[in-house]
């Protein structure tokens, strides 16, 4: 009963959001180029669906391989500082600085770098991705319980036991935030990638290149529908780094245990 | 001149390295003549210990303590008795003074210890049964036989059907006897229990106090308590030391009589009573 009326409140909403959108563009007679209905999108997307799919895949792909390099290299720079406070200190600035710079700045410095394409695309949603990883992984590295410190120093173990034992399980909940925040990025990350530095391939490119091209030819309804089709894409991303993370902490972390 | 100065360094390295020498003769006697099982027994010589220059935590230690032995340490808030847990498990280290286990010091010593800490400290993400096998894991025991005696601790602590439980769906006291379990796991000669049972009830604190005591007349291990409950300390202890504090010296020992195996309703007999009475009278001494 509670999972109807929870899954209702939504479906009104956005029932009432469809209505209220339909009405302002036939109360103020607005051009299609300029608000089109959902009807008319959801007829866009569903005429161009295989250069959407081709699209999203395109950019699907940039984000994959963007996100994984950060989650891998962010996971990695992260556990080398957590065990080098000097480490730490001279590297730390610097990646700050990398993330205060705009990517916008940084777009073309790639594009100057690996040419316009994917291997751009992938280092701006490296860029993107990094940053948030790296920030929560670190400080969850660091803030191990200092009593069960006492429990592995009273047992013997070595350096190498503690990381393993102790310190990455302890960081995985930090970790996997990190890569929670990373995961809602990276979709956006490739298709500001596709906008500032992607190119066409037999006439498609990624999401953010076709939006371009919708937006030049006034397409404004395909271009709506490569919104959507961007949104879906995010949510499938940030779907399943949902159930990574409920698949490795649901058996003990406080944040998924449904307690009595 | 230069050679001069060589041959009077020379000389002063001999003289160390006799007194050194010598220092180890006195010692071995020492030891035998005090105790003769000297393999097994806890000694401390004069510990001082000093976090900050001007905060002195603990002053003049001298313990001996024999095999078996179950020892409390008593006292008010900042009297230094965890510290002074601590400095025997090697955890920290004195400031002064000289720390004997079974005739090693404490850090080379660690296999024969165990450690209890205030608060369960298991491991989340790890089943009980995982929990307790971790000093073993630790250790390089391959996994079956680290299973194996998890499982044979946690009966031992009355904790059979418990092995495949998270930490978060244990009770305190279940979570205390996990803890208990873990550092059984490595059948310590000596076993340190920092103020275990303090966050606990009063009735699972009995019956913890039981247990412990059963635990140990299976596998006499020396014992070194901390507790504030002056009831709790002399229903388990064979010596009770009470500690003042600033600095943290030792006030009274109190030698507790009564026979093992202890009974719980030893704490109601006349003669348990009176002992309290007196034992509370000397902490009230050193508030």
């Amino acid at each position: 009963m509670k999972k109807i009326t929870s899954l209702l409140f939504p479906i009104v909403s956005g029932v009432a959001l469809i209505a209220i959108w339909y009405g302002i563009i036939i109360l103020f007679k607005i051009p299609i180029y300029v608000l089109p209905t959902p009807g008319q999108i959801i007829t866009a997307a569903w005429t161009e669906r295989h250069a959407m799919l081709a699209s999203a895949l395109l950019t699907g792909q940039g984000a994959v391989l963007g996100f994984t390099c950060a989650v891998v290299g962010g996971f990695l720079l992260s556990m080398i500082m957590a065990f080098s406070l000097r480490l730490k200190k001279s590297l730390y600035p610097y990646i700050l600085v990398l993330q205060m710079t705009p990517v916008i700045i940084l777009a073309p410095i790639f594009v100057l770098w690996l040419g316009q394409g994917l291997p751009s695309i992938v280092a701006i949603t490296f860029m993107i991705c990094f940053f948030p990883i790296v920030a929560s992984t670190t400080s969850g590295f660091m803030s191990v319980d200092k009593n069960l410190l006492e429990v592995f120093k009273m047992c013997h173990a070595t350096k190498l036991q503690e990381i393993r034992y102790l310190r990455i399980p302890s960081a995985m909940p930090y970790f996997l935030t990190g890569v929670k925040i990373a995961g809602t990025l990276a979709p956006i990350g490739a298709i500001t990638g596709d906008f500032l530095a992607g190119s066409a391939q037999n006439g498609v490119g990624g999401i953010g290149f076709m939006a371009i091209t919708y937006f030049s030819q006034l397409q404004t309804a395909s271009l709506y529908a490569s919104g959507l089709v961007a949104c879906l894409l995010g949510f499938g991303f940030v779907g399943s780094i949902s159930l990574l993370h409920w698949v490795l902490l649901h058996k003990w972390h406080d944040s998924l245990i449904k307690k009595e | 001149m230069k050679l001069d100065i060589l041959d009077s360094v020379f000389t002063l390295e001999i003289n160390k390295a006799k007194a050194r020498l010598l220092g180890v003769v006195f010692l071995q006697l020492h030891f035998n003549d005090v105790i003769p099982n000297s393999g097994d027994c806890v000694i401390l010589e004069g510990i001082a210990k000093r976090f900050t220059k001007d905060d002195h935590v603990l002053e003049n230690i001298s313990l001996k303590v024999s095999k078996g032995e179950f020892i409390t340490f008593i006292g008010p808030s900042g009297c230094g008795k965890s510290t002074l847990l601590r400095l025997i498990a090697g955890l920290l280290k004195p400031s002064e003074g000289i720390i004997h286990i079974n005739g090693k010091t404490p850090e080379l010593a660690d296999s024969d210890l165990a450690f209890v800490f205030q608060d369960a400290n298991l491991l989340p993400w790890r089943k009980s049964i995982a929990n307790v096998a971790l000093p073993l894991l630790l250790r390089g025991v391959p996994k079956l036989e680290r299973e194996a005696k998890a499982r044979m601790m946690l009966s031992l602590v009355g904790l059979n059907n418990a092995e495949n439980k998270y930490p978060w769906q244990l009770s305190g006291g279940m979570k205390m006897r996990v803890s208990i379990a873990r550092a059984l796991s490595i059948s310590p000669k000596i076993l340190l229990l920092d103020e275990p049972f303090g966050a606990l009830d009063e009735i699972s604190r009995d019956h913890l106090n039981e247990d412990l005591l059963k635990i140990r007349e299976k596998d006499l291990f020396t014992t070194f308590f901390v507790t504030h409950s002056v009831a709790e300390a002399l229903f388990l202890s064979t010596r009770v030391i009470v500690l003042s504090r600033n600095p943290g010296r030792i006030h009274t020992t109190i030698d507790v009589p009564f026979s093992y195996p202890r009974k719980p309703d030893l704490r109601e007999s006349p003669e348990f009573l009176s002992l309290l009475a007196q034992t509370t009278r000397a902490l009230r001494a050193v508030l």
